[in-house]
Order: C-alpha cells, then structure tokens, then sequence
C-alpha cells in the first residue's frame, strides 16, 4: 500500500477509535421546564382514531402503537401490531431502547386519554421524540369504527367518504363489525325460506 | 442533514426539491469524477481488475458515518430527527438479487446509468430504457407483487441495534472492514491481469 493511502487509513482507525472511547454524553436528558410546559400546552400530540387507522390498514412501518391498558384488556382486544407496555414499566431500560428507536412514532393509548397524557409526560420530560397520544383512547376508537353513528341532515361528501372509510376499516381489523366478545351474545341468524316463484308461461312470439 | 435543517424551521420544506436537485448534481459529478459512467470499470468489481465501485462507496459510508457521529456528539446534529429508511428483508433479499443480476448483466446501477447517459453512453442509454421499461411494468403488475413487497416488515432498524452494539462501536468495526478490504482488493488487483478499457 502506498504511503498516502497508509496514513489515511491511519487517520480513519484514529478518528473511528476517538468515537469508541470519548466519555458517552448523557443521553436521556430532562426537558427544559419551560419547553415541556409550552409542549403540554400544544396540542400537536394528539393524533385522531381515523389518522391512526389509516397509518395501520396503510402498514405505516414508521408506526408504533402502545397499548397502555392492562395485559388481561390487551389480550381481549387491541390495536393490530400494539405493545402492552405498563405505565409503571414504561421508562425501564428495555422500553427506553424501544422509545429512542429513530424514525418511529410512538402512538400512547389507554381506554380514555388519561393514561396516555401521564405517559406521554413522563417520556416528554426525558425528551423522547417523536411521542403522540391517540386522541380518545380506545373508547373512543370503540364509538367511532365499532358503533355505527347515525348522520343527521344532509351529509358532505367528506362525511360520506369518512363513513366508508370506517366501515372498510371495520371490516379489516374486526371482520363482522364485532368484537370476539359481543358476537357470543349474538343470536344465530334464522334460516331463510326460500319461496320460489312459479315458472312463467313461455312468452308466445318475441322480437 | 437537509432533514435536520428543515424540521428545525431554519429553511423551509418548500425548498425541498432545490436542494435536491443540487444534491443530484453533486452525485452525479462525483460519479462521472469516479469512473462510474464506464460499464466497464463498474464490471471490474465481478472480474477482480477494477474494485473503485466498492472502494467509493465503502469510503462513503464510512465518511457519513463518522461525521454523523462527530456531528451529533458536538450537537450539531440531531440524530432522531434523520429519516430512517425502514426494512422490509424479504423484498429488500428478492430486489438485491434481481438487482445484482441486472448491474452483472447491464454493468450499471439506476444511478450510474443515468450518470453514462448524460456524458452520453449508448450502453447507459439502453440501460436506462430499460430500467423505464422494467418501471412501468412493474407498476402495472404491482397487485401480483403487492404482498412481497410489504413483507418483511422490520420498521427503521439499524445494524447495530440488530448486534446489540453502539453505534460508535459499529463505526469502528466498519472502518477496520473498510481498511482490510481497500487492502484485499489491491491485493487482489495486483495477481489479476489488467483490463485495458
């Protein structure tokens, strides 16, 4: 090898090995007290039901849900592809490898938005990027794709085009429209009689 | 890097495709200025008499990958906010080898082509036709290859997540990689006969 080339590879293995050992700066940093209250106050982590069934039927792979519900609600039902992460569990040293995974976002749900706010604070105040709340939690997601909502006056084509949308999303990710739980209560359907019409007398001619 | 700058607010997405268009350029000057506008000397890689495509693009990821780390540790760079590309493994394997067969085959990747057909290459221009061709039709048989192209779903990882290493670590290992093939390459280079081209 050259003498040129030598020396740049020396460089290169010094400049490498600087990285390895220079003191690691500490990652996990808490907020500025002034910039975690400005971002309490904005409303930018909010995300709808509809914008995060979207992300799921698209297969969003920057999308990660955390179903933040107890394991025995999880196991019930959950969101496709969701972790059940507790809040108490949630800044351990293996979920924050999970939380400061890049180019992730983080989605935070419970039943309502409570658990998620308390959540998304503590991962705030440890200035974790990238974290959302799902507007409503799972209740709300409940109302919105399992209950059907009735339209009153004449409705937009958005809203029309919003309704087809949640059926479709319905039908993907529960089938019938039914949670596992609801369809054991449902009543098995009747048989229908099938009463055939009598034949027709041949028509006479034609054209 | 462009990333960084944008989300910060320091220049406005709006100037997305300028910047694009000048990193274009400059990608495509430092292809031209490599060599890589031969379909020949790309080729040498197969043939042991020419390795510049591997020698370039493993000093690149080297370069990027130092100055990222340096960038980030002085804090001028928040490493969160770059896009990550995410995995898909199976069509990533299925593409790679149709893809290393065509660049066998044709003796160009997308980007070199493009690069022959500027200086104007008849091989890069053939090339690049039917790189449109394989486009189109690909386009239009998507359905078929819909659920190959969606498997292997891995989201944004990193190799030395996948190690269980630090990303500094990693560096390390891959500058010494790099290192060791500059110099199995030349080794190499030396005991194959020489291609005039």
């Amino acid at each position: 090898m050259e003498r040129k080339y030598t020396l740049l590879a020396i460089f290169l293995i010094v400049l490498a090995l600087g990285l390895v050992i220079l003191p690691k700066k500490n990652e996990l940093k808490e907020t500025d007290p002034k910039a975690l209250l400005s971002s309490v106050v904005e409303k930018s982590r909010y995300l709808t039901v509809d914008q995060i069934t979207h992300r799921i039927i698209e297969n969003d792979p920057t999308l990660m849900l955390i179903d933040l519900r107890s394991a025995d609600q999880f196991k019930i039902f959950s969101l496709p592809g969701s972790l059940n992460i507790l809040t108490d569990s949630l800044l351990t040293r293996a979920n924050m490898e999970l939380f400061n995974q890049p180019g992730k976002d983080k989605i935070l749900y419970g039943n309502a938005d409570l658990m998620a706010e308390k959540a998304w604070l503590l991962c705030s105040r440890y200035a974790l990027n990238r974290i959302y709340v799902m507007k409503g939690g799972m209740n709300e997601w409940f109302n919105t794709f399992v209950k059907e909502k009735l339209l009153t006056g004449t409705p937009s084509t958005s809203d029309l085009d919003l309704i087809s949308f949640r059926k479709a999303a319905r039908q993907f990710l529960i089938g019938s429209g039914e949670t596992g739980n609801a369809s054991a209560t449902t009543p098995a359907i009747e048989k229908v009689q099938v009463i055939r019409k009598a034949p027709k007398a041949a028509a006479g001619g034609g054209c | 890097m462009i990333g960084s700058i944008i989300s910060s607010g320091v220049i406005s997405p709006a100037w997305d495709n300028f910047f694009a268009v000048i990193l274009g350029m400059g990608f495509g000057f430092a292809l031209e200025a490599s060599g890589f506008s031969s379909s020949r000397k790309i080729i040498g890689t197969f043939f042991g008499y020419d390795f510049v495509v591997v020698k370039v693009f493993f000093t690149a990821a080297i370069v990027a990958s130092l100055g990222l780390l340096y960038f980030s540790y002085l804090g001028l760079l928040d490493f969160s906010t770059l896009y990550i590309q995410p995995t898909f493994l199976t069509s990533a394997i299925v593409g790679g080898i149709i893809m290393g067969i065509g660049f066998a085959m044709g003796g160009f990747c997308p980007g070199t082509s493009l690069c022959a057909t500027a200086v104007g290459r008849l091989d890069g221009l053939v090339f690049f036709g039917g790189m449109f061709i394989g486009v189109f039709l690909f386009s239009e048989a998507f359905p078929l290859f819909e659920s190959i192209y969606n498997s292997g779903s891995e989201g944004a990882k990193m190799v030395n997540t996948v190690f269980g290493i630090s990303p500094e670590l990693f560096t390390f290992f891959l500058v010494l990689a790099a290192i060791g093939m500059f110099a199995g390459a030349g080794w190499v280079q030396k005991r194959v006969k020489k291609v005039e081209y």
